[in-house]
C-alpha cells in the first residue's frame, strides 16, 4: 500500500494518513480533490468497488466528515478517504456517476445528516423517514429523548422510583 | 400476463437435485451469535438499585420497581424493561455498577399479550435466565466513567511524624472535578449517612464549579463541613455503588473541598443568615460538641436565643479535645463554629452545669435545654498496676495535649486499645517521642484480632507507616510495677471475643504468653459518659435503659419534656451522629415549645 499513498500524497496533496492495517489505509483530502482522487482510484488504481459512504458530525468543530471507503479486490486493500466539509449549508459534488449505489448512499445522507449533493437522482426524495419535518436525526443536535417524548404517547402503567427517594420513604419517612 | 410470468416459477425446478441453501428444519434452535444483545438477564443479589441502567437509558425502557425492602447499600428497587423502547445497544450493561446486569443471547419470544413485555429481569422467571451466552461488559479497562479514585496527597511519614501539621492536602481544583466527575449520581449513599446528607446534590455542585451551591447543600443538614470534611467516618463511603468495582467516590474530601474553598466572611451572603427572626424563645444547651453545635445552629435558623454552657476553654469538645491536630486542624474547627456563634449564639465558657449553674435553674431561664455532653470518661482495664500514676487514660492525655499542657512522654510506651481514640494517641504520643527522643517506641495493642480492629484501616496504616507497633489479639492481664512505676504490660492471646449467641465473653489462651515493655501505660479502651452535672434528684425522673443510657424518643426528648439529649451520650459514638442527632433534637425541641406533643421516650 506505501506505493499507492505516495503517489495520493503527489497527485492529490492527501494529508494525515493512518495505516490502520496492512490492507487498510485512511487519507485526508481537500473537498474538491476528493471526488477527482476516486475517479482516478476506481479507473487507474483498481479501486473499483465501493464499501460505503457515511458521515460524522463534528457539531462543535462546525463540520461534517464524509468518508468515502473504496475497494482494490485484486489486491484487497481498502482505502478510506476523510473529506470535511462545512456544516453549515452542507454541500459536497455527486459521486453517482462513479457506481450505481452512490445515489443511494447520498439519499441517505441527506435524509440523516441533512448534506446536500446537487444533480444526485432523487437526492430529495425520503429515504426512509417519510414526512419528517424535524432537523436531520443524525445531527448531534437532535434530541433524540426530546423527540420520543413529544411524539410517542407513553406506555399506561409505568412508574418508576428514584433510588434515594424511594429508600427515604420507607427507612427514615419522617425526617 | 405474458409466457414467461407462467414459467418463471418453475426454474426453481432446476435446483431440485441440489442441498438446501436454507435451514432445514424451522423448528430446530437458531442461536444468537455468541455476544448477541438479546433479552436481559440480573443478577438480583448482586443488583444494588442504584439506577444507573434507567438513567443512562436514551430510550426510556427501563423502570425502578420495588423488589424488597430498602436496607442500607441498596435501594430495594430493580430495573424493569419495557421492550416496546429498549432497542438492544447495552448501554445499560456496560454503565452497571455492580455487573449485575447482562443480555442473553436470546431474541426470539412469542405472546399474545404485550403487557409480557414488560419485565423484571432475574424477579420473572424467563428461560433464558440461565443462558450464559450473550452481552457482558467487557473486560479490561473498559469503563464509563473512571473506576480509580484520585489520589489523595499526604505528607509521607518523615515530614509529618515529628510535628502536629495537617497531613492531608486537599484536593486541587482539577482533582476535585475529576473525583466528582466519577459520582453517577445514584444516591445510594444518602440514607447510609446518619445525617442524610444531599451527597450527589454537593458532588455535582463541585463538578459545576459551584462552591456556593455546595456550601448550602452542606448546611441543609450539617454545619459542621469543615470538620466533617476532615475526620467524618465517612459510612457513605462503604456503600458507594462505585465501590463495587473500583474505589468508591472520595465523598469526604470532596466535602471538604467545598468548604475549603469558600471564604469565611462569604458564609452568612451564601447562606442567606444576615437576618435572621428572632421569635424570644430561649434554648440552653449544654456542651459545644458537634451535637450541641448543630442543634445551636438550626434552632438558630428558627429564630430561638441559645446559650450554649462549655465546661472548657475553647468550644468543639471531642472535636478540638479528643481529635489530634494532625487530622483536624484548630483553624478548621474555628472556621464552622465561628460561622454558628456568628448566628447570634451565645457560648459561656468554662461553665459546669451542677457547678456554676444546676439544671434545675436552666429549666426556670429557658424553654428548653438540650444536653450533649459526650463521651469523656476515660475506662479502665481495671487489670492490676492500673491504679499506678504512670498508667493513662487517653481521653485526659488528648485534652492536655489540646489544652497545651505538659504531659509525661517515656521513651518506652504501651497503648491497651484498638479503636481510633487509640490510634490518636499512639500517634500523638509516637510524635511526642520522636521531638523529644529522636525516635519512636509504642506499643499499641488490642483484644481485636488485625482484621476486626474497630479503628479505621487508614488511621493503623498511617500509625504504622509512623513507626509504632500495632500489635492486635491480646488480652491485657497485669501492669507489672517496679519502684512504683510501670515496666511493662503483660497479655494472653486472645482467640475470640464474642461467644455463639453474639455475647462478649473472650477466649484466650494462658498458655500463650508475652510482655510489652513500657515505662508508661496508657489506657483507650472506651469512654463512659459524666453525668455527675445531673442531679440524683433529677436522675429519679430520667428514663435509663438497661445499659444505663438515657432513653430519648425519636426527638431527642427525654422522660423530662423539657430536656433534651443527643451526640455520642445517646447515639454514636462519632460526629456525624452527633450533628444529625443536635438536627432532630432542634426540630424536636422547636415542637416542643409550640406546644406540640410526642410519643414518650423509650
Amino acid at each position: 500500500m506505501v506505493e499507492i499513498l505516495k503517489e495520493l500524497e503527489e497527485r492529490f496533496q492527501v494529508s494525515d494518513l493512518v495505516q490502520q492495517k496492512d490492507h487498510l489505509a485512511f487519507v485526508s483530502v481537500d473537498k474538491n480533490k476528493a471526488i477527482p482522487m476516486i475517479t482516478w482510484l476506481k479507473d487507474q488504481a483498481g479501486y473499483t468497488s465501493l464499501t460505503l459512504i457515511t458521515a460524522v458530525d463534528w457539531l462543535e468543530d462546525g463540520k461534517f466528515q464524509l468518508t468515502y471507503m473504496i475497494n482494490n479486490p485484486k489486491n484487497k486493500t481498502q482505502i478510506a478517504a476523510r473529506v470535511m466539509i462545512d456544516r453549515e449549508n452542507a454541500t459536497m459534488e455527486s459521486a453517482h456517476h462513479l457506481w450505481e449505489s452512490v445515489r443511494i448512499y447520498q439519499r441517505e445522507l441527506k435524509e440523516m445528516f441533512g448534506i446536500d449533493f446537487p444533480g444526485s437522482p432523487g437526492v430529495d426524495e425520503s429515504f426512509i423517514l417519510e414526512g419528517w419535518v424535524d432537523i436531520p436525526p443524525y445531527r448531534r443536535d437532535f434530541d433524540t429523548k426530546k423527540y420520543s417524548e413529544e411524539t410517542y404517547f407513553p406506555r399506561p402503567g409505568r412508574q418508576s422510583n428514584d433510588p434515594a427517594e424511594y429508600m427515604k420513604s420507607k427507612m427514615y419517612p419522617n425526617e | 400476463m405474458s409466457i414467461k410470468d407462467l414459467l418463471t416459477p418453475f426454474t426453481a425446478w432446476k435446483r431440485i437435485t441440489k442441498d438446501p441453501v436454507t435451514i432445514r428444519d424451522p423448528f430446530n434452535d437458531r442461536p444468537g451469535a455468541e455476544r448477541y444483545r438479546g433479552f436481559h438477564k440480573n443478577d438480583v443479589n448482586k443488583c444494588i438499585g442504584c439506577g444507573t441502567c434507567e438513567d443512562i437509558c436514551e430510550n426510556e425502557a427501563i423502570d425502578m420497581v420495588p423488589f424488597k425492602d430498602p436496607i442500607s447499600g441498596d435501594s430495594g428497587l430493580r430495573p424493569r424493561l419495557d421492550y416496546g423502547r429498549c432497542c438492544w445497544c447495552a448501554l445499560c450493561v456496560d454503565v452497571c455498577t455492580t455487573n449485575s446486569l447482562t443480555l442473553s443471547n436470546e431474541y426470539t419470544w412469542v405472546t399474545v399479550d404485550p403487557e409480557d413485555f414488560r419485565y423484571t429481569p432475574g424477579v420473572d422467571k424467563k428461560a433464558w435466565d440461565d443462558n450464559e451466552k450473550g452481552w457482558k461488559k467487557p473486560e479490561g479497562n473498559y469503563e464509563f466513567y473512571n473506576i480509580n479514585r484520585v489520589e489523595m496527597h499526604h505528607l509521607h511519614p518523615e515530614d509529618r511524624d515529628k510535628s502536629f501539621v495537617e497531613m492531608v492536602k486537599g484536593y486541587s481544583r482539577e482533582q476535585a472535578i475529576a473525583e466528582a466527575d466519577r459520582c453517577v449520581e445514584c444516591g445510594i449513599c444518602t440514607a447510609t449517612c446518619p445525617a442524610h446528607m444531599g451527597i450527589p446534590e454537593y458532588i455535582k455542585a463541585v463538578r459545576h464549579e459551584d462552591m456556593e451551591e455546595g456550601l448550602r447543600i452542606l448546611y441543609e443538614t450539617n454545619p459542621l463541613p469543615e470538620i466533617c470534611g476532615r475526620i467524618c467516618t465517612h459510612k457513605c463511603e462503604t456503600v458507594c455503588s462505585i465501590g463495587h468495582k473500583g474505589d468508591p467516590l472520595s465523598i469526604r474530601w470532596l466535602k471538604r473541598y467545598i468548604a475549603d474553598n469558600v471564604s469565611s466572611d462569604k458564609y452568612k451572603e451564601i447562606l442567606n443568615t444576615i437576618d435572621l427572626s428572632n421569635n424570644h424563645k430561649k434554648v440552653a444547651i449544654i456542651g459545644s460538641g458537634p451535637a450541641g453545635l448543630s442543634a445551636a445552629h438550626y434552632l438558630a435558623l428558627m429564630g430561638y436565643q441559645c446559650t450554649i454552657f462549655e465546661q472548657y476553654e475553647k468550644a468543639g469538645g471531642m472535636m478540638r479535645y479528643g481529635i489530634p491536630e494532625y487530622r483536624l486542624p484548630y483553624d478548621s474547627i474555628d472556621k464552622d463554629i465561628d460561622y454558628i456563634l456568628s448566628l447570634g449564639v451565645d457560648i459561656k465558657y468554662n461553665a459546669r452545669i451542677g457547678i456554676d449553674i444546676t439544671l434545675e435553674q436552666l429549666n426556670k431561664d429557658y424553654d428548653a435545654v438540650f444536653a450533649g455532653t459526650g463521651l469523656h470518661l476515660g475506662r479502665s482495664t481495671g487489670i492490676p498496676g492500673s491504679d499506678n500514676e504512670h498508667v493513662y487514660y487517653a481521653t485526659d492525655l488528648l485534652r492536655q495535649i489540646t489544652a497545651g499542657e505538659e504531659i509525661e512522654v517515656t521513651d518506652q510506651i504501651v497503648v491497651i486499645g484498638g479503636g481510633n481514640v487509640a490510634m490518636d494517641i499512639t500517634r500523638s504520643l509516637a510524635r511526642m517521642q520522636n521531638q523529644k527522643f529522636g525516635k519512636v517506641n509504642i506499643i499499641t495493642t488490642a483484644l481485636e484480632r488485625e482484621k476486626n480492629l474497630p479503628a479505621d484501616l487508614e488511621e493503623v496504616v498511617e500509625s504504622r507507616e509512623e513507626g509504632a507497633v500495632i500489635n492486635p489479639g491480646w488480652a491485657p492481664q497485669s501492669i507489672e510495677i517496679e519502684n512504683g512505676r510501670p515496666v511493662g504490660l503483660h497479655v494472653i492471646k486472645c482467640n475470640s471475643l464474642f461467644d455463639d449467641s453474639g455475647r462478649f465473653n473472650p477466649q484466650c489462651d494462658i498458655t500463650k504468653k508475652e510482655f510489652f515493655r513500657g515505662s508508661m501505660i496508657v489506657q483507650s479502651i472506651g469512654q463512659g459518659m459524666d453525668l455527675s452535672y445531673v442531679s440524683e434528684d433529677f436522675k429519679k425522673d430520667l428514663e435509663f435503659g438497661p445499659r444505663g443510657r438515657v432513653q430519648t424518643n425519636a426527638h431527642f426528648q427525654t422522660s423530662v419534656k423539657w430536656f433534651f439529649m443527643g451526640g455520642d451520650i445517646i447515639e454514636g459514638p462519632d460526629v456525624i451522629h452527633g450533628i444529625a442527632n443536635g438536627h432532630k433534637a432542634a426540630i424536636g425541641i422547636d415542637n416542643y415549645i409550640q406546644g406540640i406533643d410526642f410519643a414518650p421516650a423509650k
